[in-house]
């Protein structure tokens, strides 16, 4: 296991607020930004989160070159809230609509790909009820100021020793370290580093993002971190504390399903990758209880596997980006 | 003459473009909590995001009113001010997060007064968007302890201690667009709290209910007899006490405002209360206290002042309708010290000291338009008398 990975790929975000230095290695290294917000029903917090963005990267320092919207299919008043602040807003299906439509957040990360101009792409989740500038900024600094980093990803709460002997939990969620973590050590102990694999905030290289497949529902951030440890290594891997980070909460239950997907994902990845043999196949539906009329219910969700290929296979975006 | 009314319709214009910063930054300030006698953190906020948009000098005084001097051409101008209370009435002292869509921001004290604030930083970055390159200097400040027991204290401090004569000031309220303020009353703003002592409790026989002490204190109140004019008036606006239904109340509190357009009259009969919680005081026997948070002198601009004239002109150029009232605020500082000075509200709002207060986006275009306007006019020493 290599252990310094930890030390020297970690970083906090104050180490790039100045963000005009930002702006001068972007122009030095002559690379275009996107940013993404993947929603659905998040009219409470969608326009926090583009003005914040628009205002201090866009208006005032030219980091930014486009910020896009892609949407699920909300119900609410999303779209409409995120039009009228000029940015780019596009419902998943819309994007390469000849294929078969899926509905999940991994599937409009991999659609953003295809509508996206950027050599860098930044994901940021659109629930955050504390956005700041800093989970953009933050995330670009490491692919900005050093040359191997290809990918970055958020971590929160200052989760390093705060004295000796005094530590303080990783701020990891509760799936975190009950599923992810847990089958990390088993299998792949070196990404156990990454303080929260599942954040849902993470920048990265076109190269890389287009060069691997998207699972897409829960298992994104998983199945994003094996590929690309698979592929490139840890080195390629950063990880930048953003401090905090304050979202609507799930119930146990919705935790459940997150679970579910996330093994499902890694179980595929390591049998893939040749690291064990799965003697079955699979399910499909997670099978949760419930108490009705003093009867227990079984509650079954149907919770399907899907992954898009990596984009660059797909013959729309081939041509669109000139690739050989 | 008129190059600031016809300036207008430019300025909604371009304040409009760069929404986005101004909604910012009344989010980023507006989202740290600032009660009374706890600003510090919103203070130096503040001057951190003065100093980002490259304000000539930012500080906060040695009171803890955060500022930043935009220089202005002219080495012997005096300086014309542009203020917004930083405080809240809200008492919440964690971070908040406020709610923004494409009409409104809603969230605590949004309305009073962290929408002023956010403008008042944001106007370095409007000014420059607008080429508007004045003579004199502008002092941006977001005074603190203004509200309640602050009694004004950062301004009254910041304004004994500043070394040179000040051409005039505007004072910014959140809400609400339309509001040209230029004179206030006189005021006192006081508590009267009634308790029994905790070694007293259950000792004696007939043992005084605090809240009925109080009642008897209202009652008094109301019999005073209050002249047509002067125009007066003694606002009881809160009152709190006891336990639970069923146990003799040992606190209770009233707080109440007297105003009037005499001072004179505002202290006879602050006396005839004093001597009304005196009497009851003895009647009753218990702890009775009267206590002063704040007091004000009754001060105005002229109506015909010029500065007023100018604030109108821009109003009517605006298609806004105007409405003047007395204000208790930072506005009669600058007017006791003989300071021309107005206050402007900045938009429309709704829930006004609530949690889920919220001003509307739109009509903010305009409001903010008003102080380029009314700044080139200051400027050019069309508000001197």
């Amino acid at each position: 296991m290599n252990k310094n990975w930890i030390k020297t790929n970690t970083f906090h975000h104050s180490a790039f607020k100045d963000i005009s230095r930002l702006v001068a290695e972007k122009q030095r290294k002559e690379v275009t930004i996107s940013l993404c917000f993947p929603t659905l029903n998040e009219e409470k917090t969608i326009a926090k989160e583009i003005v914040i963005m628009k205002s201090e990267l866009m208006t005032r320092y030219p980091l930014l070159d486009e910020i896009v919207v892609i949407d699920s299919g909300s119900t609410d008043e999303t779209r409409n809230i995120a039009r009228s602040y000029d940015v780019n807003v596009y419902e998943a299906n819309s994007i390469l609509p000849h294929l078969q439509k899926f509905k999940g957040k991994g599937e409009n990360l991999w659609k953003a790909l295809h509508v996206t101009h950027g050599d860098i792409i930044i994901y940021i989740d659109a629930d955050i009820k504390n956005i700041h500038h800093r989970f953009a900024y933050g995330l670009l600094g490491p692919l900005l100021f050093t040359d191997r980093i290809r990918f970055s990803k958020a971590f929160y709460d200052r989760p390093i020793s705060v004295g000796d002997n005094k530590w303080r939990p990783t701020g990891g969620g509760r799936v975190t370290e009950l599923v992810t973590r847990p089958l990390f050590s088993l299998f792949m102990p070196d990404l156990t580093q990454v303080l929260q694999p599942l954040s849902g905030e993470y920048a990265g290289y076109r190269s890389v993002f287009e060069s691997i497949p998207f699972q897409i529902g829960y298992g994104v951030e998983t199945g994003m971190l094996m590929d690309i440890h698979e592929k490139w290594g840890l080195d390629v891997m950063a990880q930048v504390d953003l401090d905090r980070r304050v979202h609507r909460n799930q119930d146990t239950k919705a935790l459940g399903r997150m679970a579910f997907v996330i093994i499902k994902t890694f179980l595929s990845r390591i049998e893939k990758q040749q690291r064990i043999t799965l003697r079955q196949d699979l399910f499909d539906e997670m099978i949760q209880y419930g108490l009705l009329c003093n009867q227990f219910r079984p509650y079954i969700r149907p919770l399907e596997y899907y992954e898009r290929p990596p984009m660059k296979e797909i013959a729309e975006y081939r041509e669109k980006f000139m690739l050989t | 003459m008129d190059t600031y009314l016809d300036a207008l319709p430019m300025f909604v214009d371009k304040i409009q473009e760069i929404r986005e910063i101004i909604i910012s930054n009344i989010v980023l300030l507006g989202q740290i909590p600032a009660p009374t006698f706890h600003e510090k953190r919103r203070a130096e906020y503040l001057v951190a995001r003065l100093a980002e948009f490259q304000v000539d000098e930012c500080a906060i005084d040695d009171y803890g009113n955060p500022m930043g001097v935009i220089r202005g051409t002219s080495p012997t101008k005096p300086p014309i001010f542009i203020v917004a209370h930083l405080d809240t009435y809200s008492e919440v002292k964690v971070d908040q997060h406020y709610e923004v869509t494409d009409k409104i921001i809603s969230g605590i004290g949004v309305s009073d007064n962290s929408a002023a604030v956010g403008v008042l930083v944001s106007l370095p970055e409007i000014f420059k968007r607008l080429n508007l390159q004045l003579a004199s200097d502008i002092v941006l400040v977001a005074p603190v302890l203004c509200l309640g027991r602050g009694n004004l204290k950062g301004i009254r401090r910041l304004l004994s201690h500043w070394p040179s004569p000040i051409q005039g000031a505007i004072c910014l309220e959140s809400i609400e667009l339309g509001r040209l303020n230029y004179y206030s009353y006189g005021m006192i703003r006081s508590e009267i709290s009634c308790s029994i002592a905790v070694e007293d409790h259950g000792r004696r026989r007939h043992e005084p209910n605090t809240i009925l002490v109080i009642n008897e204190v209202i009652n008094a109140i109301l019999g005073l007899r209050l002249p047509q004019k002067p125009r007066t008036q003694i606002v009881i606006g809160r009152v709190a006490g006891g336990f639970n239904h069923g146990k003799i109340a040992y606190d209770a509190n009233i707080g109440f405002e007297i105003r009037s357009d005499s001072y004179d009259m505002v202290k006879t009969l602050y006396a005839d209360i004093r001597d009304i919680v005196d009497g009851i005081n003895k009647a009753f026997g218990v702890e009775l206290n009267l206590n002063r948070i704040s007091n004000m002198n009754a001060t105005r601009l002229n109506h015909n002042h010029s500065l007023i004239k100018c604030a109108s002109r821009i109003l009517k150029r605006l298609e806004v309708k105007i409405f003047s009232e007395p204000s208790q605020s930072i506005l009669s500082i600058f007017l006791n010290r003989k300071i021309p000075a107005v206050t402007l509200g900045l938009t429309r709002g709704d829930n006004f000291h609530q949690d889920d207060a919220m001003i509307e986006i739109e009509p903010m275009y305009k409001g903010i338009a008003q102080i380029p306007a009314l700044l080139m006019a200051m400027d050019k020493g069309m508000c001197n008398e």
